[in-house]
């Protein structure tokens, strides 16, 4: 029990951050972004090929992960989502689900469709606590999700830029005013939401293999952890994560494994339902 | 109801007559007609999709759900219980016109992205059922119908020419069903419920009770269309059945792509969209896996930044009365 | 001026509306005759369009009940309401912009007639209103005092006994406005019951038997129009504004 406890906190800190950037993305832009989790595999794809090209620990290729997919995100922004920002909902819904479509098997064509993995050292190790085993990936991945939430944190609240999005997630019209480039600040934003997701896909990476399907895996776990935690907040996805993550390893106690998922879905209806402002209330 | 005949209405008209005489000039038994069948199939289903999506503009990610709801119904009927598909597939319109209830009432407040999402979870709840409760659905592996040569009774024929005609007649009933929806008092109240939901329910519009009707009867011809592509394919699973991207998505994205709440638009896109991507399997997929669907991708990313009408707006006269106007900016729950 | 028939077609027993603690309607009460046209006057900012959107069951009340003809209607949806007679219409001109201005009104008359005793319907009350000039005429085309006609028309084809105008005559010149009076006092004649938010101070007096003041949520004075302007009360909540706390301040 408190075994599936500590793996539900394990891994929703990972959910958490994989989702977080969804979050942002729709209180910035205002705009859901059904592409997201191709976002995440592009982030793998990266961490892989730092790996196996340069020798990288997925744990540090994260950061070119973040860096690559923040400019491939900032490009996808200004080029494609920024002309939709105005459009009613079914345009952003299906332009959103078209550059799915097409990421996903730009992925298929360029990588082919085998499943990878990386091997670290550190894979089938693991500490043992009070009775309590805490796999090493699954920690390491933990930790570096506590530390980028952090400096998101960090980020939002302190620097210029960060407060330029909250400003614009706000109010675009007085924040042109006041001298803040939305287009730019969108752009940024979006750059970051799916950057840190990407992130998120490198460090799960050595416990995760990747192929371009693995989007789906997660496409709707993540918004139900952004569903839960209230769709814009970046701290109520981070809760979210953690009560996806538990409720997860939870059920996984007394159902099969395929009938978890079924308990997020039916989580994830009725939030919808009942409080589509998210259960969670935060920043 | 005054019926007017547009010219719009006689080249559809042409269309199914020209269509109806196809199997006389083709291999009733080749691939040429398999496609057609395919796409006026695809045409059905997108003009299902399109009576939610078009007429009451709830964007429907999940109807997929409705779409396997109706396979699953005729097919296990059949398998277990030997009743006839030709009954199973009301069967199936009915367990999916309860479904679409049911849902509708966590979900009719919702609206945009909200109702996408909502959808959405709902095809996977159905589609993770299916492949975990293998002793009812068959599980993973998913189902296959018997062959049995030609036996009307039980909806089985060698021929395609045959499937070919009652997709083809199911598309009818389907455009029909739609006529009258949009033009019929019916109508009138979708497109208030549209624009306005609070200015409707003033004026005495109940919202509710519309969009309900609206979705149990997309939901029942979505289903319908499930139990003929079972008949008509022999196999389906569970993801593929209930693929987001394989049947959702693409029911939308064929009615978006023709012209979004209209009547033709699901056909022309339908005609444009399924032979393509069959020209594109044939041709492409030996050299890379995905570039169909990736050429699928970029059309609708295409669509939507230059023609958000469809190409129905490419058409004079035809006068496309769905352009999805600004909502209010109140997303989620009304106070 | 005394109503000819007494009955009570519309009472507000203590209507509150809440916005998250803020009161927004705070305890009103009132009661409308058979063909009475009452004016709904307040600074703005005092409620009247919740108060509106309250009656029509558009707000969900915190406190008190709705009725007509006696009956409890609070609580029912809005087209539950508009069913037993009553409706009201938008500020803003909330047409449905992608429709005719029959197609607007038909919609409305659906209610108590099929299609094509709808059609008759709202044509013979866009003739009422002089409408008929732009009966096929696209919603997006008309000037702002047209669009308020429209949605009047609407309002007025789901057969109401209560009808609530809110500024349909914003934006209208004398002579205009005098004709929508006309209209407006001719459907009283016929039974119908209004009550009108209305900017124009010489329309209110002109117009209507009674009037009906609230400010911050709460009534503030009722009576004859004479009576209600002169009252300190309603000229310090229209003159000293901002100035007095009177009520507690809200924003």
């Amino acid at each position: 029990m408190i075994q599936a406890l500590v793996d539900g906190i394990l891994l929703g800190g990972v959910y958490g951050v994989i989702s977080t950037g969804l979050s942002l993305v729709f209180g910035v832009l205002g705009v859901v972004n059904f592409a997201h989790a191709e976002f995440l595999m592009l982030g793998m794809y990266v961490a892989w090929f730092a790996w196996r090209m340069l020798g990288l620990d997925p744990l540090l290729g994260s950061v070119l992960s973040f860096i690559i997919v923040f400019a491939v995100g900032y490009g996808v922004q200004r080029l494609l989502i920024q002309r939709v920002l105005k459009a009613p909902p079914a345009a952003q819904v299906f332009l959103t689900v078209g550059l799915m479509i097409v990421i996903e098997n730009a992925a298929l064509i360029a990588f082919g469709s085998d499943f990878r993995s990386v091997s670290v050292p550190y894979q089938v190790e693991g500490y043992r606590l009070a009775g309590i085993f805490i796999s090493a990936p699954y920690l390491y991945a933990f930790i570096a999700a506590v530390v980028l939430s952090l400096a998101l944190w960090l980020f939002l609240e302190r620097s210029w830029s960060g407060r330029a999005i909250r400003a614009v997630a706000q109010d675009p019209m007085a924040s042109t005013l006041v001298g803040v480039d939305t287009k730019r600040t969108y752009g940024f934003a979006f750059g970051l939401g799916v950057g840190l997701t990407a992130f998120g896909g490198a460090v799960i990476l050595p416990y995760i293999t990747v192929s371009p399907t693995v989007g789906g895996q997660f496409v709707v776990l993540m918004f139900t952890v952004v569903v839960l935690g209230g769709l814009g907040s970046v701290t109520g996805a981070l809760v979210g994560g953690l009560v996806v993550g538990i409720v997860q390893s939870m059920s996984a106690l007394f159902f099969p494994i395929q009938l978890q998922n079924l308990f997020l879905f039916v989580i994830f209806i009725a939030v919808l339902a009942l409080r589509p402002q998210g259960l969670i209330k935060g920043a | 109801m005054r019926f007017a005949l547009k010219p719009g209405h006689v080249v559809l008209l042409l269309f199914f007559i020209a269509a109806a005489l196809l199997p006389l000039f083709v291999d009733p038994r080749g691939h040429l007609l398999r496609v057609a069948a395919m796409a006026l199939l695809f045409a059905a289903m997108a003009q299902s999709w399109n009576i939610v999506g078009g007429l009451a503009n709830q964007i429907s990610l999940g109807h997929a759900a409705f779409f396997g709801l109706g396979a699953y119904t005729s097919t296990l009927l059949f398998l277990r219980l030997g009743i006839s598909p030709w009954i199973g597939m009301l069967a199936g319109a009915m367990v999916a016109g309860i479904a679409a209830a049911l849902l509708s009432v966590p979900t009719f407040r919702l609206k945009g992205h909200y109702f996408a999402l909502a959808t959405l979870a709902f095809a996977e709840v159905l589609r993770v059922i299916a492949n975990s409760w293998a002793d009812l659905s068959g599980g993973p592996v998913g189902l296959t119908v018997p062959f049995l040569g030609t036996q009307p009774l039980s909806f089985a024929f060698r021929a395609v020419s045959s499937y070919y005609w009652i997709i083809l007649a199911l598309l009818v009933i389907v455009c029909v069903v739609f006529y009258v929806l949009a033009h019929g008092a019916m109508g009138y109240r979708l497109r208030a419920v549209r624009e306005n939901e609070a200015a409707a329910e003033v004026a005495g519009v109940n919202t509710f009770r519309v969009k309900l009707v609206a979705s149990v009867i997309s939901a029942a011809l979505t289903a319908m269309c499930g139990t003929v592509f079972a008949q008509f394919t022999f196999f389906f699973d569970p993801d593929s059945i209930f693929s987001l991207s394989g049947i959702s998505v693409r029911m939308a994205m064929i009615a978006i792509v023709g012209g979004l709440g209209t009547l033709g638009g699901p056909i022309i896109g339908a005609l444009f969209l399924i032979p393509l991507e069959e020209v594109a399997n044939a041709y492409l997929s030996s050299r890379a896996a995905g570039l169909s669907q990736l050429v699928f991708g970029l059309i609708l990313i295409a669509a939507i930044l230059i023609q958000p009408r469809g190409i129905m707006a490419f058409f004079p006269k035809s006068r496309v009365k769905t352009p999805p106007k600004a909502q209010p900016a109140t997303e989620g729950a009304r106070g | 001026m005394t109503p000819t028939n007494p009955k009570v077609v519309l009472e507000a027993a203590d209507i509150c509306v809440t916005f998250g603690g803020l009161k927004a309607v705070d305890g009103v009460s009132f009661s409308l005759h058979q063909g009475e046209i009452v004016g709904l006057i307040g600074p703005n900012g005092a409620g009247k369009t919740t108060l509106f959107n309250a009656l029509v069951g558009l707000q969900k009340l915190s406190g008190g009940a709705v009725r007509l003809d006696g009956e409890t209607v609070s609580g029912l949806k809005p087209h539950r309401i508009a069913t037993r007679g009553m409706t009201k219409t938008f500020q803003n001109a909330a047409l449905f912009p992608d429709m005719s201005v029959l197609e607007n009104v038909t919609t409305a008359a659906l209610l108590r007639h099929d299609l094509k005793g709808a059609r008759a319907k709202a044509t013979e009350v866009l003739a009422r209103l002089d409408l008929s000039p732009i009966a096929d005429a696209d919603v997006a085309d008309l000037t702002f005092p047209q669009k308020a006609m429209v949605e009047m028309a609407r309002a007025l084809a789901t057969e109401p006994r209560v009808v609530l105008l809110d500024e349909v005559m914003a934006a209208l010149t004398p002579s205009e406005m005098d004709e929508v009076m006309d209209v407006i006092r001719a459907l009283k004649g016929e039974g119908l019951t209004f009550l009108v938010v209305e900017h124009h101070m010489r329309a209110i007096m002109a117009l209507c038997d009674r009037l009906i003041a609230v400010n911050f949520g709460r009534l503030i004075a009722a009576g004859t129009p004479a009576e209600v302007a002169s009252h300190p009360t309603v000229i310090e909540a229209y003159l000293g504004h901002g100035a007095a706390g009177q009520e507690g301040s809200h924003a």
